[in-house]
């Protein structure tokens, strides 16, 4: 029993073997079959219907016979019968094939399969080459040309290359089809093209190769693993066209370029398959094997001396990158020279682009960037995520963050890659998050959609202000809380307690939505304090108790308050005259910069309030300072040794007195100018008020 | 993928026609893209090993001819078989003889 099963088994492994190893003769031998059949009968449906006729027969016969000394001689033998005898057929029915027939005819008719060796040997060079140029005929769709150079020339089935193109089978079928079909009807001859369309149709045949290898190169880890075998398919095809048109730069410049490239596929991936850019890469982990093929195919491509094309150049930058030892080694000025010329051959906006990013990295991202720019409004660009990805890139250099987290989100959302999505997601997120300036986070905060209409407009009154005053492109992690109170005292210092207030919870509800958005910032709202309403009721001390207060208290008191009254100056500056610097003769006393002017009222009081003393303090402390607390020797009087009144002390007694603060007492003598009819302009004289804006509820009052 | 093929020592000397038909072999692999490098070993060499930190280099091992490796050529093919079928071309010219065939491990197993 067991010696039979055991038996059994290896019979079936080995038919499995042998029809892998099948599979594997096709592939290497079946480009050369089909190219010497379509020589015979001219049409590379039919050649392909032969070849496939040998390879049923192969499958028949092999797994019992064995694999032939020279499969691809059998092949062809094998096939070379099926079309002789097909042509015999055609002859009798069709005289249109006479000729073919007639050179049938002379052809030596054997299955002799030394003799189909000879022909390989002989001829099987120029049929590929015949055949790759028909098969990547201009006259075919692209995709349609891919699909049956990989079916011809690399012997790949219908489902393999529906696979490397995650494209379904009967799709891909179908191009296969009609294109075998267009090429019989349009009569395309199986032929190199002469010289004066050689160029373009060579042109077409590099585009084929190189799309299958981008598509190869493009296909990330987790894929299938027939996406990554385009890159060896294409890289072939170009080794194997190097070989039949040696005297071709731009073939060799294709060759160079895939072997460059194909010699970073082990460092171009991170472990969890996120693409590494170029500059990052682990350069150990270049193919030094594949990196010299890709030297000597461009040295082959300049030896034949004729100016370079679009391939020998951008195989040159990738030589050049290849030079460098490290990334900061690059000759840039070398790649930028390189893309000049490739731009004046190929100026299609991904040249640009590259050139953009080239001369970023020669002469700096400004310069860069000013050649991305032009492309933004390219149509073929609108979805080709690196655009918006190398803007970001050098907006991000720039220091323009913010704009350049919302060009990495636009490169997220349009690339396909879902490991390159995940990194250009992070690249953004750190840009919002170390980047966002003042101006971007105010209008991110405007541009909600959770609050209504009228909240956001008076949101937007005390930000868009704040903003102007500190400057919209401060980096939002760089405003610090006291920046913010000095800014609001500014503008907003003088104003009624509710108008403060509201300015203040619109900074920290800013605030909260910005620790929302996971952005470092400061307290920013922790240096305002709120204010109390009841402290401001501006305008209610009217004419007739102003009027009472100066039969009021002492005559320290009095002269205080009617200065105060009359001049409109703040306590602090009031409290600050000094007697050397009074000018009685014409109402007025100078404080450092500024002068305080009162009228007759207080005038007629400061006599007495001075009488005798020359200098020091206006307003004096009712009792001297205690020892331990000498004040600066400018605030003690020489005569009296007493101590200037100070600020405190002059508010308790007024409150004292009457009820309200000093502050309001100068309040409300603007008011009552205002209400006269005083201009703007005379009460900020008075005042001091350094802006109309902040006298504004006094004019209003009127 | 690419694969190591190796021969060793006991491989049977060339004659003309051996030669002109490796020629041919070779000629063709390169010019399919098939063949990256090639080249022939000297049959004698060092032994190096390392030990705890301590090196130590010595000559030989002076193996028998079927076990020293002798040659090599490494290409780059689709599939084992692919690599095999080139190899059995391989001693159809080259005769008697023995050598291995390996895979080298590439980006794709990463």
């Amino acid at each position: 029993m067991r010696p039979c099963r055991h038996g059994v088994r290896i019979e079936h492994v080995t038919a499995r073997d042998t029809h892998r190893t099948i599979d594997a003769v096709w592939k290497m031998e079946s480009g050369r079959v089909i190219a010497g059949l379509t020589r015979m009968v001219r049409d590379v449906g039919l050649a392909e219907e032969f070849a496939q006729d040998a390879l049923v027969a192969a499958l028949e016969q092999w797994p019992t016979a064995g694999v032939p000394d020279n499969p691809g001689a059998w092949l062809m033998a094998i096939a070379k019968r099926r079309a002789i005898d097909h042509l015999r057929r055609v002859e009798r029915h069709d005289r249109t094939h006479e000729v073919i027939a007639r050179d049938l005819a002379t052809a030596p008719e054997t299955s002799d399969i030394d003799a189909a060796i000879e022909e390989l040997d002989d001829e099987v060079g120029d049929d590929l080459l015949r055949l790759i140029f028909i098969s990547c005929h201009p006259v075919l769709p692209t995709t349609a040309r891919v699909a049956l150079t990989l079916r011809l020339l690399g012997g790949l089935t219908t489902d393999e290359i529906a696979r490397a193109f995650l494209a379904a089978e009967p799709t891909v079928a179908q191009r296969i089809v009609r294109a075998k079909r267009t090429l019989a009807e349009r009569e395309i001859p199986f032929e190199v093209p002469a010289v004066p369309e050689l160029a373009e149709r060579l042109a077409s045949v590099l585009e084929v190769i190189y799309l299958i290898f981008n598509e190869g190169y493009s296909a990330t880890a987790g894929e299938d693993w027939m996406r990554p075998t385009l890159c060896l398919e294409a890289l072939r095809l170009g080794r194997i066209l190097a070989e039949l048109a040696p005297r071709e730069p731009e073939v060799h410049g294709l060759v160079a370029l895939m072997e460059i490239q194909a010699s970073r596929s082990a460092a171009r991936t991170g472990p969890a398959g996120e693409p590494i850019p170029l500059l990052e890469q682990n350069r150990g982990r270049w193919d030094q094997l594949l990196i010299r093929r890709g030297f000597a195919a461009l040295l082959r491509a300049k030896e034949i001396g004729r100016p370079a094309g679009p391939y020998v150049l951008q195989a040159a930058i990738a030589v050049t990158h290849a030079q460098a030892h490290t990334a900061a080694e690059t000759d840039w000025p070398q790649i930028v020279r390189l893309y000049e010329g490739l731009v004046r051959l190929l100026p299609t906006p991904v040249v640009r682009l590259n050139h953009g990013v080239a001369v970023a990295m020669a002469s700096g991202p400004l310069a860069g960037l000013t050649i991305v720019d032009t492309l933004v409004d390219e149509p073929s660009l609108r979805q080709y995520h690196p655009l918006p990805s190398v803007r970001g890139d050098l907006l991000r250099q720039l220091g323009r963050h913010a704009e350049a987290a919302a060009e990495f989100e636009r490169a997220a959302e349009l690339t396909r890659n879902q490991p390159e999505r995940t990194l250009l997601l992070e690249r953004a997120a750190t840009a919002r998050a170390t980047g966002v300036i003042l101006g971007d986070a105010v209008d991110g905060f405007l541009h909600r959609s959770d609050v209504d209409a009228e909240t956001i407009r008076s949101y937007r009154q005390t930000l868009r202000r704040l903003s102007e005053a500190i400057g919209g492109r401060v980096p939002l992690d760089s405003v610090t809380p006291s920046r913010v109170a000095a800014a609001c005292e500014e503008m907003w210092g003088d104003a009624a307690a509710r108008t403060w207030n509201r300015h203040r919870s619109a900074i920290r509800s800013f605030h909260a939505w910005a620790v929302a958005q996971d952005w470092p910032v400061a307290d920013l709202a922790a240096s305002l304090d709120r204010r109390r309403p009841s402290d401001e009721r501006t305008s209610t001390i009217d004419r007739d108790t102003v009027e009472a207060l100066w039969a009021q208290a002492g005559s320290r008191e009095r002269a205080l308050w009617r200065l105060l009254y009359e001049s409109a100056a703040r306590a602090e500056i009031a409290l600050s005259l000094d007697i050397e610097n009074l000018d009685l003769a014409n109402n007025r006393g100078r404080v450092g910069e500024q002068w305080v002017r009162w009228e007759s009222g207080t005038a007629a009081l400061l006599p007495g309030l001075i009488r005798g003393r020359t200098r020091g303090p206006l307003f004096l402390a009712d009792r001297r300072p205690a020892p331990a607390r000498t004040p600066p020797p400018d605030d003690v009087c020489p005569t009296t040794g007493r101590r200037r009144l100070s600020y405190e002390r002059a508010e308790y007694l007024f409150k004292r007195a009457t009820g309200y603060t000093l502050r309001q007492l100068r309040d409300a003598r603007l008011a009552h100018l205002g209400a006269d009819g005083w201009p703007a302009g005379d009460l900020m004289r008075l005042s001091g008020h350094a802006s109309p804006r902040r006298l504004g509820r006094y004019t209003r009052s009127r | 993928m690419r694969y190591l093929l190796m021969t060793n020592g006991d491989t049977q000397p060339a004659d003309e026609t051996m030669y002109v038909e490796m020629g041919k072999f070779v000629a063709e692999l390169s010019q399919q893209g098939v063949l990256l490098a090639t080249g022939g070993l000297e049959s004698t060499g060092y032994t190096v090993t390392s030990r705890d930190g301590e090196i130590t280099i010595t000559d030989g091992p002076f193996a028998e001819a079927k076990e020293a490796i002798a040659g090599f050529a490494l290409i780059d093919v689709r599939s084992k078989e692919e690599a095999v079928e080139l190899s059995r071309r391989f001693w159809k010219i080259a005769g008697n003889g023995s050598g291995r065939i390996q895979r080298v491990i590439g980006p794709e197993d990463f």
